[in-house]
């Protein structure tokens, strides 16, 4: 993999995994529709994914399996990474949300 | 005995209908034929914290009023966000709009009539309320707005740890792309951090304490921040900044869980 597509796989991973662990957090507050009713803000992070997303690949081809499965493995290691360090404080997390 | 209705166009006259079953006025009898004025009495503006603004845009506000009431009846109708700075610099218009029910196509309908990109949130009264209680964001967009009535007081806060500590890992993108997000993305991801700081630390929320807060604690100007002019000095305060108002705000979702 050459360098700037490394690290531009490497963002892709970054931000797919705050807009995941931002839904699970909002998920498990009882104020989802209160921040559903500001979107375009909550998009910024997807819409950095989807900007890196057409970098590395072309827009309407799929990834190749060995990247798409390396990047689904390490959006899933981030988002229970970060989770973790959340249910240090607080418990009541939606982990089965994270992986099917 | 009075009978509204509208003038149709004729062939050779236009004419006015009226039903056949009415009480009085038959068929025959004189009868006076007036405009009726719909417009209701307009009521100017009401500007919150806007020292001034471009008549044109004052105009462009009437006009997005004008089109929401075409559509759907209204509790309050707010405009803020960037449109409401000095000069055209904005991307899009942010409308709030507190009604008993969603009226859809009204985005599209004020785009067509004003060419402007225009984000319009729906609110009923209650769940504006809990917004304005839980969410700083909220709050900050009331710091500077233009509604159509005048505004009740805000209510008092309430701090829900776990809702702010969702709402702070957006701020986290800055760290992640600092190299490859631009000057408005920093600013904006920057701002939504000191607002959850501000709300936490019982301050004030309003545009100048927020740019005020990030000079102090993070030592840039805005315009600095605004036109990309940040170093590693600035994304080192950053991530100390972020992170120990993220272990606060984990500590204290903690406890207000246990509590609950």
């Amino acid at each position: 993999m050459p360098e700037n597509r490394k690290k531009l796989i490497s963002l892709l991973i970054g931000h797919i995994s705050i807009a995941v662990i931002h839904e699970i957090l909002i998920g498990s507050t009882e104020n989802k529709e209160i921040a559903d009713h500001y979107k375009k803000e909550m998009e910024n992070a997807i819409n950095l994914s989807k900007k890196y997303r057409v970098k590395t690949n072309p827009k309407n081809s799929s990834f190749r399996n060995k990247d798409s499965k390396y990047i689904k493995s390490q959006i899933i290691n981030r988002v229970k990474l970060e989770c973790n360090v959340k249910s240090k404080g607080y418990r009541k997390l939606f982990f089965s949300s994270i992986s099917p | 005995m009075e009978i509204i209705s509208k003038i149709s166009k004729g062939t050779k006259m236009d004419q006015v209908y009226i039903p056949k079953i009415r009480n009085g006025m038959p068929a025959g009898s004189y009868v006076v034929i007036r405009p009726l004025n719909l417009e209701l009495k307009k009521q100017a503006p009401i500007l919150y914290n806007i020292k001034e603004l471009e008549p044109v845009k004052i105009g462009l506000i009437e006009q997005i009023f004008s089109v929401i009431d075409s559509k759907t009846e209204t509790e309050n109708i707010i405009i803020t966000g960037s449109f409401l700075e000095k000069g055209f610099n904005f991307n899009d218009i942010d409308v709030i709009i507190i009604a008993e029910t969603q009226s859809r196509g009204i985005e599209k309908e004020i785009k067509e009539k004003t060419k402007i990109e225009t984000h319009v949130i729906f609110f009923d009264n209650q769940l504006f309320i809990k917004a304005l209680k839980t969410d700083p964001i909220y709050r900050l967009m009331l710091s500077k707005c233009i509604s159509r009535k005048r505004l009740t007081p805000l209510p008092e806060k309430k701090l829900n740890y776990r809702y702010l500590d969702a709402q702070l890992i957006k701020s986290k993108s800055l760290i992640l792309s600092f190299d490859y997000i631009d000057g408005k993305e920093k600013y904006k991801l920057t701002r939504n951090l000191m607002a959850i700081h501000l709300f936490v630390k019982n301050k004030t929320l309003s545009i100048d304490n927020i740019e005020k807060g990030i000079k102090k604690q993070l030592g840039i100007g805005i315009e600095d921040l605004k036109n990309n002019l940040t170093d590693n000095n600035f994304l080192r305060k950053y991530k100390t900044f972020y992170n120990g108002l993220e272990g606060e705000i984990i500590k204290n979702a903690g406890k207000q869980e246990k509590a609950d």
